[in-house]
């Protein structure tokens, strides 16, 4: 109980640490987006007489079928998520590259060490805060911005005389919503969970910019590894680290969540078979199906060994 | 008499550089303990070992456990101040109090503030906005709030007025040490410290050069001012260092007849930094002329 109570205030520790990753970016991503939407919205009213056009639109919305007005509901709300989730993986890839070379620059390691909280809880904290903290926090910017979104909706639906709960609200079907994207983001950080391990480990005994550190390493292990592959045998790498982990970033199950590769074999994809509805980036199964895939639980793996060799650095790191 | 420090033959390579050289010491609770030696003499590096911070070999227990080991569990009866501004500098003061209020057992807010009533640190104040003095006045105040067995201050006023520095060995020998605390202290100001040790270690090239308590020191080492027309005979005892001073000869004897050396002079208690001065200060200097030769 009171280890679960020392990772809390470890973690909140790394929120007043970061504000600006964690507060104001946020923040800022809320302000935009509202920003946005209501620029677009008055820039629309100028060209359109006593928003004759906008009007008639809404009516015609809140009479198509529902499934349509799902998808179309869903569809917007999601889409509003995009960039808050984008921005959220470079904050926590800024974030964990620092985060175990910061105390060593400015020697508050010395600091911390003094107190009574092991290597490995500390190193925990500073994961649990990418995986789950910084995504609760950005998911609930990403709340309040559809919120607001849906009551800027609500005001246009009254002006054009529709019911707004069944035409906006119920369509958007927010509980389903949100939990979609909250499974999707704890399942997302488990996938790129050796990313986030290997950015860890650099920061743990980098000597500086642990960021170039990370990138570099892998970036120069491809690059020989291509090298030589050409060289010997005039061929590209069947197996290929810098591909693998590209494609391990890129195949990330939020932003966009749409499941394009469902039906991807032997490098060509196949969209014919994809039914364009909701159920589309509205499924839990998107989200659970990497659970059974064993690259997801050998990413682990490799993020545990590399876990446990930051805190062997972390163990020994001290001011100098 | 439980031990608070136990070391047999503690060693400390960094390759070549030898920085903890067979070093061993028992330090029992209640005491105030003076680590004194030159530059990179391996001060540091045998705290840090007392303290977990860096590995080791040979034996060391601090409050019979291994703190390379076991340093959060030792966390909970030791503090340390590692030189100035440690603290994180991205803090307000508040959160510092509240992250150490909750991630130490043994933490009193009360007595935290306590101690910053006296001082200008504000609440709301950002570590980096502080001087220098605040940040050493707030950390000492997190640290003596803490119910702690032993008090680790490596260089603990360096770059503070003296003004400061007073109040601060002060506070810590009226309102912190008790029987039950220890408390081991490397500074270069030796003579603020000396009248507050109850123990006295010289430590050279990673190797303990003196390990007594200060009774035995000022009963083994004595300080003769010769009259003049008796240098000779002074220098006949072996002296182990000898100076002058505005044209008076002082000698340092290790041991002797204390009734002889009445005879040649005016006998006096040494101080720690000229008996300092005389257990390694020659070497020191002839060191340095080696290197500028």
């Amino acid at each position: 109980m009171s280890s679960i109570g020392t990772l809390w205030t470890l973690m909140r520790r790394e929120l007043w640490e970061s504000p600006g990753a964690f507060k104001w970016a946020p923040v800022i991503l809320i302000g935009l987006t509202l920003f946005f939407t209501i620029f677009g919205l008055i820039l629309g009213s100028r060209f359109d007489n006593e928003m004759a056009f906008t009007l008639d639109a809404i009516r015609q919305f809140a009479a198509s079928p529902a499934d349509q007005r799902r998808m179309f509901m869903t569809g917007a709300l999601f889409a509003s998520s995009a960039l808050f989730f984008q921005i959220l993986i470079l904050v926590i890839i800024f974030y964990l590259s620092s985060c175990l070379y910061d105390e060593r620059k400015d020697r508050s390691i010395l600091f911390w060490k003094s107190l009574p909280v092991s290597d490995r809880m500390t190193v925990a904290s500073k994961l649990l805060t990418a995986c789950l903290l910084a995504p609760a926090v950005y998911l609930a910017a990403v709340i309040v911005t559809q919120l607001a979104l849906l009551l800027i909706a609500t005001g246009y639906g009254l002006l054009a005389g529709v019911n707004p709960l069944t035409t906006f609200w119920l369509p958007a079907s927010l509980p389903r919503l949100w939990s979609v994207m909250a499974i999707g983001i704890v399942i997302q950080a488990m996938w790129l969970l050796p990313i986030y391990a290997w950015l860890v480990f650099c920061s743990s005994w980098a000597p500086r910019v642990p960021i170039l550190v990370a990138i570099a390493i892998p970036a120069g292990a491809a690059l020989l590894q291509h090298t030589w592959s050409l060289l010997s045998s005039f061929s590209l790498p069947e197996f290929n680290i810098g591909m693998i982990i590209l494609k391990r970033l890129g195949s990330g199950i939020l932003p966009t969540n749409v499941n394009f590769n469902i039906n991807s074999s032997g490098g060509n994809t196949d969209f014919t078979d994809i039914r364009f509805g909701d159920e589309l980036f509205m499924s839990f199964s998107n989200s659970f199906d990497y659970l059974t895939r064993p690259e997801m639980w050998i990413g682990v793996a490799i993020a545990l060994a590399l876990l446990a060799a930051a805190v062997w650095f972390r163990r020994r790191a001290t001011d100098s | 008499m439980s031990l608070t420090i136990h070391a047999r033959n503690l060693k400390r390579y960094y390759g070549n550089n030898r920085a903890v050289d067979g070093i061993d010491l028992e330090v029992p609770s209640g005491r105030i303990v003076g680590l004194i030696g030159p530059n990179g003499a391996g001060k540091t590096t045998a705290l840090k070992a007392i303290l977990g911070l860096t590995g080791f070999d040979g034996e060391l227990e601090v409050l019979g456990q291994r703190p390379d080991k076991e340093r959060d569990r030792l966390m909970q009866d030791v503090c340390f101040i590692a030189d100035v501004a440690v603290l994180p500098r991205w803090a307000r003061v508040w959160q510092v109090i509240e992250l150490t209020e909750r991630l130490h057992p043994r933490f009193s807010r009360e007595r935290c503030m306590h101690y910053l009533k006296n001082t200008k640190v504000k609440q709301n104040s950002k570590v980096k906005a502080l001087s220098k003095g605040m940040v050493v006045q707030l950390h000492l105040a997190l640290v003596m709030a803490i119910d702690a067995k032993l008090l680790v201050l490596d260089e603990p006023t360096l770059g503070l007025d003296i003004l400061f520095r007073k109040r601060f060995y002060s506070n810590l020998l009226n309102e912190y040490f008790d029987e039950e605390r220890t408390i081991l202290i490397t500074t270069h100001q030796v003579e603020e410290v000396e009248h507050i040790l109850t123990d006295l270690l010289f430590i050279k090239d990673g190797k303990l050069v003196l390990n007594a308590t200060m009774d035995a020191v000022h009963e083994r080492y004595c300080e003769v001012m010769v009259k003049p027309e008796r240098v000779e005979e002074a220098r006949a005892m072996k002296p182990i260092h000898e100076r002058v001073l505005f044209g008076r000869h002082i000698f340092l004897f290790d041991g002797g007849d204390p009734a002889l050396m009445k005879d040649i002079g005016e006998l006096h208690r040494p101080s720690v930094a000229d008996l300092f001065v005389a257990l390694m200060g020659d070497e020191y200097d002839n060191h340095q002329q080696e290197e500028a030769a």
